[in-house]
């Protein structure tokens, strides 16, 4: 994208936020990225991104966990037979603890693997356009867009209740996903 | 009984002509169902005690009993949990529908006395004393002990219902905006309630069902005996709410898919919970491997008749509930919903029967009409006492969706 500037505007408040959001998606102006100090719900639902992907990767390690415990304890009753108790050697009732617990642990560390994967955390570089203040009390929303562009989305922004809106050159070699980031 | 949830809006027309302008949902005829359901019941109990089935009668009588206590007494605890927890998801109707079965509180309290005269054929230990625990397994004392702690909790529960359905406490539960901790009173009587149900309930666990087997015992036997309660109470609650949702129309709190979700949830985790305790019982007998613990959950788990009914059990409390609730659609979907609940419920009521009769009859199971009239005629009285819950329960929905949309 030759020639891309990129527009960031600032927000004091959530809802100027959303609104600008529904605004610039409503304009078909997808290409940003926005800042928020806190977790927002409302922030979220008007990206329109869908369910995290984190929950697949916590029921792959769930089952990857069971199938794990089941694996242990079964292989080394096999190899060990131990008769305890008169009981047989393969005895469910305590292999069912040892599944249990490993399905928490490995769903858990798939749940924060998968949560730092997804959101490419730790960021050692910061992303184009953020500011310090985006994780103090103002939230900021960052368009990439064309110069053609450029005054249609500073104008949306504007509307929306953005209280500074500026232009920078876009780094030739930074993307800008549509994303949440604080 | 007007159904105006909060007195800072007396002037909301629609609230009131809604709270006033309809007609109880449950009335006579409904009563003369149900009477004549209670009539049949006790026709059967009659007729078994005539043709020397006593026995039988009285096995059904214990385990109705406890079934239909633990809803009306769960229900109660229920309510005191949301107080103690500040739910206030589905408004006043969701307290108004806790409290529902605690009419059938003092009729329960009455029927326990009625094991009295069944003594020698449910205790063991009235005939066969077992002379280290006699001074604990004497009826003098069981029936003190028993009838001082079930009169507790009925009077507490009437004092708890009483204050609960007070104007503060209905304001308190409708406005949902505020942070207001609710009434003290309230939120002091709850806790006593909590914590006494657990005693108490304890203590009829290891009474009237852990007595049957003299020699046997586990500690965590109340626990798991009262949280089953408790969960028959949520799955009666569930199941409530979505009868009346289809009999009052849309214009109810209950058609709300938010309010059947929460209570899915609550069904959902309650027999997680559940099967939780009886795991945790299990693993403990399994490991010890000692006749004197092992004989009560061999006799039920490995061995025919029993171990079918146990297994039932098992599926209908816990592993449907689990696969079928995982989803939110599911919690939302009222057929479903329902279906689960009273899955549940009939589940808990066959786990009170595995609990209770093996115990005395080892090696038949004793189930015909005796134990379906008497158990039919338990369900008649249960819900002929929770009529007039029901029937605030149901202006309490209508009530609040018009303060909703008014």
């Amino acid at each position: 994208m030759s020639g891309a500037i990129e527009i960031i505007a600032t927000f004091a408040a959530e809802e100027q936020c959303v609104g600008g959001i529904e605004a610039l998606r409503a304009a078909r102006a997808e290409n940003f990225r926005v800042f928020s100090p806190i977790p927002s719900e409302h922030i979220e639902k008007a990206i329109g991104r869908g369910r995290s992907p984190v929950r697949a990767f916590v029921l792959t390690g769930g089952i990857l966990g069971v199938l794990t415990g089941l694996a242990i304890t079964i292989g080394t009753s096999w190899e060990w037979n131990l008769v305890a108790g008169g009981k047989p050697i393969i005895s469910w009732p305590p292999f069912i603890i040892i599944c249990f617990e490993l399905m928490i642990l490995f769903g858990g560390i798939a749940a924060v693997a998968s949560f730092l994967l997804n959101a490419q955390v730790p960021a050692l570089e910061s992303a184009p356009g953020y500011s310090a203040r985006f994780c103090g009390d103002r939230f900021g929303v960052a368009v990439r867009c064309d110069e053609t562009e450029a005054q249609k989305v500073e104008s949306i922004l504007g509307v929306a209740g953005a209280e500074e809106v500026r232009r920078e050159q876009a780094q030739p070699s930074a993307t800008l996903p549509n994303g949440h980031d604080g | 009984m007007t159904a105006n949830p909060s007195p800072a809006r007396p002037a909301a027309p629609r609230l009131s002509r809604a709270a006033r302008g309809v007609a109880p949902l449950f009335g006579n005829t409904h009563r003369a169902v149900l009477a004549a359901a209670v009539a049949a019941g006790i026709a059967a109990f009659a007729v078994a005690l005539a043709r020397g089935e006593a026995a039988r009668a009285w096995q059904a009588y214990l385990v109705n009993l406890l079934f239909f206590l633990g809803i009306a007494q769960g229900g109660v605890v229920v309510a005191a949990a949301f107080y103690l927890t500040q739910a206030r998801w589905a408004g006043t109707a969701a307290f108004r529908l806790a409290e529902a079965f605690s009419g059938f509180l003092p009729l329960g309290f009455v029927l326990f006395w009625g094991l009295y005269f069944g003594r020698t054929l449910i205790f063991p230990w009235v005939l066969h004393p077992v002379a280290q625990k006699a001074a604990w397994l004497n009826t003098p004392f069981l029936f003190a002990r028993d009838g001082a702690g079930l009169l507790a909790m009925t009077l507490l529960s009437a004092w708890l219902v009483r204050v609960s359905r007070s104007s503060q406490a209905r304001a308190w539960a409708a406005a949902s905006s505020d942070i207001e901790m609710p009434p003290p009173a309230i939120r002091r009587l709850a806790t006593v309630l909590a914590l006494a149900f657990a005693a108490v309930y304890s203590l009829i666990a290891f009474d009237l069902v852990m007595s049957l087997a003299p020699a046997w015992h586990s500690t965590l036997f109340g626990a798991y005996f009262f949280a089953a309660a408790f969960l028959s109470a949520v799955a009666a609650m569930a199941l409530t709410a979505v009868i009346l949702r289809g009999r009052l129309g849309p214009a109810n709190a209950f058609a709300a898919p938010k309010v059947l979700h929460d209570l899915g949830k609550l069904v959902f985790a309650f027999s997680v919970f559940w099967i939780y305790l009886l795991f945790a019982q299990y693993i403990v007998i399994w490991y010890g491997d000692i006749p004197v613990e092992t004989f009560f959950i061999v006799q039920r788990v490995y061995y025919a008749p029993w171990a079918p009914l146990s297994y039932a059990a098992v599926i209908l409390i816990w592993v449907a509930p689990f696969l079928v609730l995982l989803g939110a659609r599911p919690k939302r979907t009222p057929v479903i919903l329902g279906a689960v609940a009273a899955g549940v419920l009939a589940g808990i009521w066959l786990e009170r029967y595995v609990l209770v009769v093996p115990s005395l009859s080892q090696h038949a199971v004793p189930f015909g009409w005796i134990e379906l009239l008497i158990t039919l005629g338990f369900l008649g009285g249960f819900v002929l006492c929770a009529i007039p819950g029901l029937n605030l329960a149901a202006s309490a929905a209508r009530a609040e969706l018009a303060a909703e949309t008014h």
